[in-house]
């Protein structure tokens, strides 16, 4: 499965892949000194393609980046970079398909939008978009990251990725269909036996990525299928449970 | 004109930006003057080919060279050259640019500034880098249709992957490919040295 990653590497060097996609390429280039020498070599072909474009900026611009710079602290030289931990395939696969479930959701702003309707002026959404892409991004670069998944009884999965380091995860629903008209797929946090709604899916949904904040605190993560818009605790059977 | 900016195109930043982005990563200023000088046209001709759009296109430029100086320190020379470095910068915001929603509704606002206004630069950009430039394109030519469109639309246009399938008609697995053999391709040719 690590060859559905790296098949990324040409995409990548194009900064053609989504943020997740970056994320999730990062991770695997970690863990394979190959595949960095191939993204060098590809990069230093790439940039030539900028060759045959020349456009001075104003003289302005000068000043402003020059003025700019004098307030700006540079970073830290990065400290030599430590060996790559073992990375099982299976998470990467994971996290790949963490990627491939925001895409198909529409990168999470979409989501994030209907999610939070108290937010109504455009820009401040894209903002809160990009934002809690940022955060997605992330917990599933954490580095003590850990990926557990079950299959939905009504027919898709659930992945479930935590990381104590970021005291957050991101719950990933994928199922197959959307459920029959007047019901809909309801996330759910368990601490000990009393479960905590993580939000509900809206009607026709089928797909969700969501981040929820000290989910390591929890014993588990449970999917219900609830009547519209949701209930304030689970009226239905758990159509999966994973345990944290 | 800034009688500061260069007026001829350098060829290529290549000579001596490792030299200049050394100094910079040990905070010397002047030497970043220097380097905005070397890099900064091709920078900003790099991203107001992604964006289209020339006050965006400065934006995003000021914004590239600050990073380039805060991240200066964090140049490897082991893991590729100064301009790659640079340029990756370079691409990845603009492309970041393109794609954010915010962009998107800036650009209609700013439509009608840009309609009347001359770009200052209109001349500057039809000025332009001469071997390099016969070099690249030489080998542009040198790959498939598919390849080079493959590439291109993602390079020049911003689109992800699964446009470019979109765009082209073609399986999301073989646009990989083709992103990847094309890229590939390219790298032998300019490193062969052909000049056309």
């Amino acid at each position: 499965m690590t060859d559905n990653v790296h098949s990324l590497v040409g995409p990548y060097v194009l900064d053609a892949v989504d943020d997740l996609e970056r994320a999730a390429f990062e991770r695997h280039l970690r863990s394979c000194d190959d595949c960095r020498a191939e993204v060098a070599e590809l990069r230093e072909a790439a940039v030539r393609l900028a060759d045959d474009l020349w456009s001075v900026p104003p003289p302005a611009l000068r000043d402003t980046v020059l003025t700019e710079i004098t307030n700006t602290r540079q970073l830290t030289p990065s400290p030599a970079p430590s060996p790559a931990p073992a990375r099982s395939p299976r998470r990467l696969r994971l996290v790949a398909a963490a990627a491939v479930v925001v895409a198909a959701v529409g990168a999470g702003a979409a989501v994030y939008a209907v999610q939070d309707q108290r937010v109504r002026d455009e820009r401040a959404v894209a903002e809160a978009a990009r934002a809690a892409e940022e955060r997605i991004r992330a917990v599933l670069s954490a580095p003590d990251l850990e990926v557990r998944e079950q299959p939905l009884t009504s027919g898709g999965r659930v992945t479930v990725a935590s990381s104590r380091l970021t005291d957050a995860g991101v719950i990933m629903l994928a199922a197959d269909s959307a459920p029959a008209d007047g019901r809909v797929y309801q996330l759910w946090t368990l601490r000990g036996d009393s479960p905590t709604s993580a939000g509900a899916l809206a009607e026709g949904q089928a797909a969700t990525v969501r981040i929820v904040p000290g989910l390591p605190a929890s014993s588990g993560v449970g999917v219900t299928i609830e009547p519209v818009p949701g209930s304030a605790k689970p009226t239905q059977p758990l159509d999966a449970l994973v345990s944290l | 004109m800034d009688e500061r900016a260069p007026l001829t195109p350098v060829p290529s930043p290549a000579p001596d930006a490792g030299a200049l982005l050394g100094q910079v990563a040990r905070g010397d200023e002047k030497a970043f003057a220097r380097l905005y000088d070397l890099v900064a046209p091709r920078i900003h001709g790099l991203v107001r080919r992604v964006l289209r759009d020339s006050s965006q296109a400065e934006e995003v430029t000021q914004e590239v060279l600050v990073e380039i100086w805060r991240r200066a320190p964090q140049y490897d020379p082991g893991r590729g050259s100064p301009t790659a470095w640079m340029f990756t910068i370079a691409h990845r915001r603009a492309v970041d640019r393109a794609r954010s929603e915010q962009a998107a509704a800036d650009r209609t606002v700013r439509i009608g500034i840009a309609a009347v206004d001359t770009p200052y630069d209109s001349v500057a950009d039809e000025v332009a880098v001469r071997l390099e430039r016969k070099q690249v394109r030489h080998c542009l030519h040198q790959l498939t249709d598919l390849q080079r469109q493959a590439v291109t639309l993602a390079y020049f246009q911003g689109n992800t992957y699964p446009q470019v399938a979109e765009i082209l008609g073609t399986p999301l697995p073989t646009i990989k490919s083709r992103m990847r053999d094309g890229l590939a391709r390219l790298r032998d040719c300019l490193s062969a040295g052909v000049t056309a």
